[in-house]
């Protein structure tokens, strides 16, 4: 059974309603990365939030692993764009953050075990803190005393801490700079590579789906009344070499311009 | 590029900021000092502006002399002693103690306020009567308070939690509803609840600026304190001012008024600096 299961789902919004999403059919099998592209304003981050449980659908239904899930839970990690890490938090308590809150309520978190979990938690936290590129000194430090590929990077540790089945990325390196962004891309897809985790990962930037998915779907409308429907669905080769990025950009792009022009 | 020390590019020295930041005190001292002069070489009893040596003596006898209505205590007793038995002590120690009742009856509007915010049945139960209850004038209550709770401490106390509580409840209300909603969603997305949500992630985040709010309240909470004391009471700071202004008693009003501003600048001081100490995070606007 796939692990994600987009039957027939649908979402409008305003008065009169306009139709975002319009009958999306799709299926994510665990251990893929699959990348949402399409233009601004499509329905990419509405298909990510109707995954995440924080909107519900208008007509359809989402199914994680055969249940319905009408609320975000541990098992779907997400990073968003921003606002990804809490500010109150040194980076260490942020990373731990997961596993502490779901382990340890409000009172528990004065008994003898919690003091000798958090140990461990730490020093797991300590090796995601490696494996993201960070120095052990950056682990006092709160988030504003961070950039912003480094915060993205602990937004990453903090979300996969918490070892969610599924991973879910809103544009999440859309405001890093061009070096950072490719250099996170590369983490992530490592990061991807070693937990096996499943990933939909939502961009407009063809070039950064087709170098980190493993499958791409685009989102386009038909009309510019209509709803967003998915247009492609399109196997990556994996690994996607870089050589041949350029071509299949080019494939996608023109694909996407048909598209337009139908359009 | 202009210059000009009226210019909003201009940027002062440390110096002259400084001097420019205490200019209105001294001006606002000597003026009182030649305005007092003056009106005690016409009338040496003028009871209306005292001079400095009048105010420290009123001071003095407030520091260390029981009130009127109590046993004297023996000027050889130990000056501690006489300090703790005094009209100052007694009177700080009243307000201090209705001031810290209110306080504390705050803590349920920021609890109230964040599970307005967070939780929308709540939310919509609680907003529009809070809403309503902010318009209502609390002095205007004074009256129903007295009748529906006696001239004790809970009318004083109800006063100033009646006062301040809704602008508290609306307040946190505000900043729980700026806390992004992609902080919430990642809290639940890693294992939180409801309630870890609410304490352990938005009321973190909002506290500092919780505790900001109450300091800019502050003010407002002597203000009902003060109304309650000078109505009914029999104690308390603002009793005592109200008490002396029926004597002209301005060598101890002014003492008291000063007293009164040292001991407010002093509490909002200590938040700040446990605000700072307890959220090391925050960075003020």
């Amino acid at each position: 059974m796939p692990l994600i299961q987009i039957q027939n789902v649908s979402i409008a919004y305003g008065k009169p309603p306009r139709t975002v999403l319009d009958r999306i059919d799709l299926e994510i099998e665990e251990g893929e990365f699959v990348c949402l592209l399409g233009q601004t304003g499509c329905g990419k981050s509405t298909l990510l939030r109707l995954v995440l449980g924080s909107e519900r659908p208008g007509g359809g239904r989402i199914l994680i692993d055969g249940r319905e899930h009408r609320q975000p839970d541990r098992t779907r990690g997400y990073v968003p764009q921003k606002y990804s890490l809490f500010p109150d938090k040194t980076v260490l308590d942020n990373i731990t953050f997961g596993p502490e809150v779901s382990e340890f309520n409000l009172f528990t978190r004065r008994l003898p075990r919690y003091f000798r979990r958090r140990r461990e938690l730490r020093e797991q936290a300590f090796g995601y803190l490696r494996r993201i590129g960070l120095r052990e000194s950056d682990a006092p430090k709160y988030p504003d005393q961070l950039s912003g590929g480094m915060q993205q990077r602990v937004a990453i540790a903090q979300a996969l801490m918490a070892r969610p089945r599924i991973l879910l990325m809103d544009e999440a390196f859309s405001a890093l700079d061009p070096g950072t962004r490719k250099e996170m891309q590369r983490l992530i897809r490592d990061l991807w590579k070693a937990t096996g985790t499943t990933i939909l990962f939502v961009t407009h930037n063809t070039h950064e789906a087709l170098a980190m998915g493993t499958r791409v779907i685009v989102l386009a409308k038909e009309t510019p009344d209509a709803g967003s429907r998915v247009m492609l669905d399109f196997p990556v080769p994996s690994p996607c070499q870089d050589h041949e990025i350029p071509a299949l950009v080019d494939r996608l792009e023109g694909v996407s311009l048909a598209i337009s022009a139908i359009s | 590029m202009a210059s000009g020390f009226l210019l909003i590019n201009a940027r002062p020295s440390r110096t002259s900021a400084l001097v420019l930041s205490w200019l209105l005190f001294a001006g606002g001292i000597t003026a009182y000092f030649y305005a007092s002069r003056a009106r005690h070489r016409d009338n040496p009893d003028d009871r209306v502006m005292p001079t400095v040596s009048q105010m420290a003596q009123g001071m003095v006898n407030a520091a260390l002399q029981a009130p009127e209505d109590e046993e004297p205590v023996p000027e050889t007793a130990p000056l501690a002693t006489r300090f703790f038995q005094s009209m100052l002590w007694k009177d700080t120690r009243a307000t201090a103690r209705r001031f810290f009742y209110s306080m504390l009856l705050l803590i349920p509007a920021v609890v109230l306020g964040l599970h307005m915010g967070l939780f929308p049945y709540i939310g919509s139960f609680f907003l529009r009567f809070v809403l309503f209850f902010d318009k209502i004038v609390a002095l205007s209550l004074l009256p129903i308070l007295f009748i529906a709770f006696g001239i004790d401490e809970l009318a004083k106390v109800m006063l100033i939690v009646i006062g301040v509580a809704p602008t508290i409840i609306l307040d946190t209300f505000n900043l729980t509803r700026s806390v992004p909603p992609e902080q919430l969603v990642k809290a639940f997305t890693l294992g939180a609840g409801d309630f870890d949500v609410a304490y352990r992630v938005v009321l973190k985040q909002i506290m500092p600026r919780v505790l900001n709010s109450i300091r800019l309240n502050l003010k407002a909470v002597m203000l009902f304190l003060f109304a309650g004391e000078m109505i009914a009471s029999t104690d308390g700071l603002a009793y005592r001012i109200a008490l002396m202004r029926r004597h002209m008693g301005m060598d101890v009003i002014i003492p008291y008024v000063l007293w009164v501003a040292l001991l407010l600048f002093l509490v909002d001081l200590g938040m700040k600096l446990f605000n700072k100490a307890l959220h090391p995070w925050f960075r003020e606007a």
